[in-house]
């Protein structure tokens, strides 16, 4: 069992979207509303809460905040204004300030960086695009690359490659 | 009876339990009351109930009481007592005044039926016209002539002029061929009449949260998901079913039902506080549905059982270890129902065992916010008093004068006030005070 | 009505029938899509959940440049509309928020005022044009359809973020209803396809979309119809997935029910005939065109 850190619930209450663990009644009705919690024990928003509140920083932060689709079930149904769905976001940003994202979101923050789109636009859907009539992308990647960068993107990516990501894949 | 002086009389408006309560105590204390009630019969929200708890003067081993010993009592008393004058089917339109000396308006609707109705029921038997049954939660018809309940308090019939045919002018007029008592009147007219009374207590009760708010639960879109009244309805043996619990969808008795608590209440979505008394109830009846057939499954989904009080701790613990009430610490994510057996599917997460389950009940039943009756704001500011955030009665202060309006002499009592545990006990107590509170006021020396 | 058009990564990198039929039939119904100049991503969700202000910085770049252009925007996708409608609400209210954000916007020369307005490509086909004029200007009724549609989760969650709930689940049915397509109720019909954990844990990606085409097919639908490029990838691509996992196949045709408005509507773009699928649409295409 790791440490038990009694700051962690008001830190994660003061970052942006996090302050909903501040009103949880722990009564598990997002839990019995979520999509993924029916497949995987791991998965458990109610019990994410709890890790929270209870302190268990270096458990919430690994592995568990990315299994969430943000399908928002949760948020419509929460009592309480709990609010696990939007309180995932903020446990997620703590976790990419430590460098622990998953791959697959690091390759977007890639695309994203590089090219100014989540998704690049490979060569021949260019070509295709083109004959079809459809007008250019019209994108700037430099502006995308100098909002991440004032926001701390590259900073969080260049840690991120550097540990390994402990998402199960 | 002499002519009642100002100070010696007081309206109470509302015929639930409260109401009735207050009426009796000052009536009993010598002074005039006029006991208003907007719907035909006094009896109010306890008249709905099977059984109350805990079990008094009947045989040990039932859950509780049944109303008819504790209410039905009160209610003839009210009637009979020389002291009370029952307005029923009657509402308060306009109040003036202050302390002391209130000047309230108030219209009779016409029953279009004379007293000297016995009830016998042949017009009731005759009459064509089907509506849904306000007191049994629309479970059962009425017709347009009727009595709410069999006991009803006066015991004759009203004629809902809204759906009747003869006021619809269609023509009919079966129950004056019918009645041998000549009692029914089609030209009665709404009457005015002005009360001067020293004080006033409110005593309106409350309403239910509409739970298809939820759509999750499927109310209204699934047949065997009902709300605690319905289920208390059910379980009456005046009620629709006669007492049999019966499902809705096919008439069969479940094997398993499923109670749902906070629905609607401890929501920040719709009302954030705690009903107080659900809890309490739906353990009732769970136990109640247990001592019928021991065999049948009975679940409670609670967040926090909130048992308080005395015996009510006590009583939880019995409901698990005695009757195999089972509780689950889980609030419902959704319900889903079985086109086939129309069965109901819970998805729930067991918050002590960490895992997301899913249990099929033949009957869920929902345990629904108590809300602010309908025309409560209407009555404020006729009355001039304050309502909380809620819509529920404003106290003058919630510590020192818990019974007190925001209007001097005019008082509340029961379910009208809110939350405050409000259990029949809880209404009981209010009344008493209320009624101490008036007291105080209209033979005190200096005026408040 | 004029409308600056945000089509998003996905679309216009991924499924140019989508764009294609997009710029065909908005302005067969009087809708005028404006391009936007250098958009960029409108920081979906993977992207929110790295930096609060690094999210609401890009999506209201996009805001900003539609505010310069004095138009509403028109998202189809359903992950751009929360995105963008979400930073348009917190920031219409928030005024130092805006001006932190700001003040990241002025290193690229941008300023967002908090006027902007998002709407969802749903909401202006149902309250703009009204689904009565869809009717109407139906040329071939999707009579032989029975649709099992995909509205998406954010065009219609959280409520709170959508007060007026511009979209529900009835929507898309109505519209499709009146082109003369039937529509089936099915097993799970609100829950997530599955999208946002593609390329994080496929596993359980491909589990949600197995649980809803299992339940579309049980219900007798012979097509499905959706709204939002991710969900049509789940779909579209992810029969051949779960095929390749578990060996299942359900041989259900995905359409972007875009394409099935400007059939219905008439429209033809010849030779084209809807290439982003995977799973074959030839049959129903055929019907659909009445050959």
């Amino acid at each position: 069992m790791s440490e038990v850190d009694p700051n962690f619930m008001h830190e994660v209450a003061n970052t942006p979207r996090g302050k909903g663990v501040l009103t949880c009644i722990q009564c598990g009705r997002c839990t019995s509303s979520c999509p993924v919690a029916r497949f995987l024990t791991e998965h458990n928003p109610r019990r994410l809460m709890e890790m929270i509140i209870l302190g268990f920083r270096p458990d919430v932060l690994h592995r568990l905040p990315w299994y969430c689709l943000s399908c928002f079930t949760c948020l419509d149904r929460c009592p309480q204004r709990g609010d696990v769905g939007e309180v995932v976001f903020a446990i997620r940003s703590l976790a990419a300030r430590e460098g622990d994202v998953p791959e697959g979101v690091v390759e977007q923050a890639k695309n994203l960086f590089e090219t100014g789109r989540l998704v690049p636009t490979a060569e021949f859907m260019l070509r295709q695009r083109k004959n079809l009539g459809l007008p250019e992308v019209s994108t700037s990647s430099k502006d995308a690359e100098t909002i991440m960068r004032r926001t701390g993107f590259d900073k969080m990516m260049a840690k991120a490659r550097g540990e390994r990501s402990k998402v199960r894949k | 009876m002499a002519r009642a002086h100002t100070k010696n009389s007081v309206l109470v408006i509302g015929g639930g339990i409260a109401g009735i309560q207050a009426s009796l105590e000052l009536a009993d204390k010598g002074l005039k009351v006029y006991l208003i009630e907007k719907s035909p019969s006094i009896g109010g929200r306890m008249a709905q109930l099977e059984k109350v708890f805990p079990v008094t003067d009947c045989s040990k081993d039932c859950v509780g009481t049944c109303w008819l010993c504790v209410l039905m009592p009160r209610m003839i008393e009210c009637y009979r007592h020389p002291n009370v004058k029952l307005l029923t089917y009657a509402e308060v339109k306009k109040a003036e005044g202050k302390i002391g000396n209130f000047t309230v308006n108030v219209v009779q609707y016409p029953r279009y039926v004379k007293d000297k109705c016995v009830n016998c029921g042949v017009c009731v038997e005759k009459c064509p016209v089907k509506v849904p049954n306000e007191f049994e939660m629309g479970l059962k018809d009425r017709k347009a002539i009727y009595t709410p309940f069999p006991q009803a308090i006066p015991n004759i019939v009203t004629i809902d002029a809204e759906n009747c045919l003869h006021f619809k002018k269609e023509g009919c007029s079966i129950c004056e061929e019918v009645c041998e008592a000549k009692a029914i009147n089609y030209s009665e007219k709404p009457e005015q009449l002005t009360l001067n009374v020293g004080a006033i207590i409110v005593a309106t009760g409350f309403d239910l949260f509409d739970p298809s708010q939820i759509p999750a639960f499927g109310y209204g879109k699934f047949k065997n998901v009902l709300t605690a009244m319905e289920l208390e309805r059910l379980l009456s043996p005046f009620g629709p079913t006669e007492g049999r619990l019966l499902r809705p969808s096919d008439g069969k008795e479940p094997e398993s039902v499923a109670f749902i608590l906070c629905v609607g209440s401890r929501d920040r979505r719709f009302y954030s506080y705690c009903s107080s008394i659900c809890c309490k109830y739906s353990l009732k009846m769970a136990v109640s549905i247990k001592q019928r057939n021991p065999k049948k499954e009975v679940y409670l989904f609670y967040t926090d059982l909130r048992a308080f009080g005395k015996g009510f701790q006590e009583f939880a613990n019995e409901a698990k270890k005695i009757y195999g009430v089972k509780y689950i610490r889980s609030n419902p994510g959704e319900l889903l129902e079985d086109s086939a057996t129309r069965d109901i599917k819970i998805w729930y997460e067991d918050t002590m065992s960490r895992s997301v389950q899913n249990l099929t009940a033949n009957l869920v039943v929902l345990c629904n916010a108590c809300i602010p009756r309908e025309g409560t704001n209407e009555l404020a500011k006729v009355l001039g008093i304050e309502l909380d955030n809620f819509g529920f009665v404003k106290q003058l202060d919630e510590i020192t004068h818990p019974v007190d309006t925001t209007v001097p002499g005019i008082f509340a009592a029961g379910y009208a006030l809110g939350p405050r545990t409000g259990d029949i006990p809880d209404s009981i107590t209010q009344a008493s005070a209320a009624v101490e509170r008036v007291f105080e006021v209209l033979h005190s020396r200096k005026e408040e | 009505m004029k409308y600056a058009l945000f089509l998003g990564c996905l679309i216009s990198a991924r499924e140019p029938s989508y764009e294609l039929y997009a710029r065909k039939v908005m302005p067969h119904f009087g809708i005028e899509l404006v391009d936007m100049p250098e958009t960029t991503c409108c920081a979906p969700f993977s992207i929110q959940s790295l930096d609060y202000i690094g999210w609401l910085a890009m999506a209201a770049r996009n805001l900003a440049i539609a505010e310069e252009m004095e138009l509403p925007v028109l998202a189809f996708c359903n992950d751009c509309y929360e995105s963008l409608l979400m930073t348009s609400i917190i920031l219409r209210d928030d005024q130092e928020l805006r001006s932190k954000v700001n003040k990241v916007l002025s290193e690229v020369g941008k300023e967002y005022k908090g006027k902007v307005k998002v709407k969802h490509v749903l909401e202006v086909l149902q309250q703009d044009i009204g689904v009565k004029k869809i009717k109407d200007s139906v040329k071939r009724p999707l009579t032989e359809l029975k649709i099992a549609t995909q509205t998406g989760c954010h065009a219609v969650r959280p409520k709170m973020i959508h007060p007026t709930l511009a979209v529900s689940l009835e929507t898309l049915d109505e519209l499709v209803k009146a082109m003369g397509a039937k529509t089936v109720n099915y097993d799970k019909k609100e829950v997530c396809c599955g999208g946002p954990l593609r390329g994080v844990n496929d596993e359980i990606s491909r589990q949600l979309t197995r649980q809803k085409l299992r339940g579309m097919k049980e219900a007798g639908a012979n097509c499905v119809a959706t709204v939002c490029p991710f969900c049509f990838i789940q779909f579209d691509l992810g029969q051949l997935e779960i095929k390749r996992a578990f060996g299942e196949e359900y041989n259900l045709p995905v359409f972007h029910f875009i394409e099935l408005l400007s059939l219905a509507s008439g429209l033809e773009i010849k030779d084209w005939k809807m290439r982003d699928h995977r799973i074959p649409v030839d049959p129903i295409y055929e019907k659909i065109m009445g050959r």
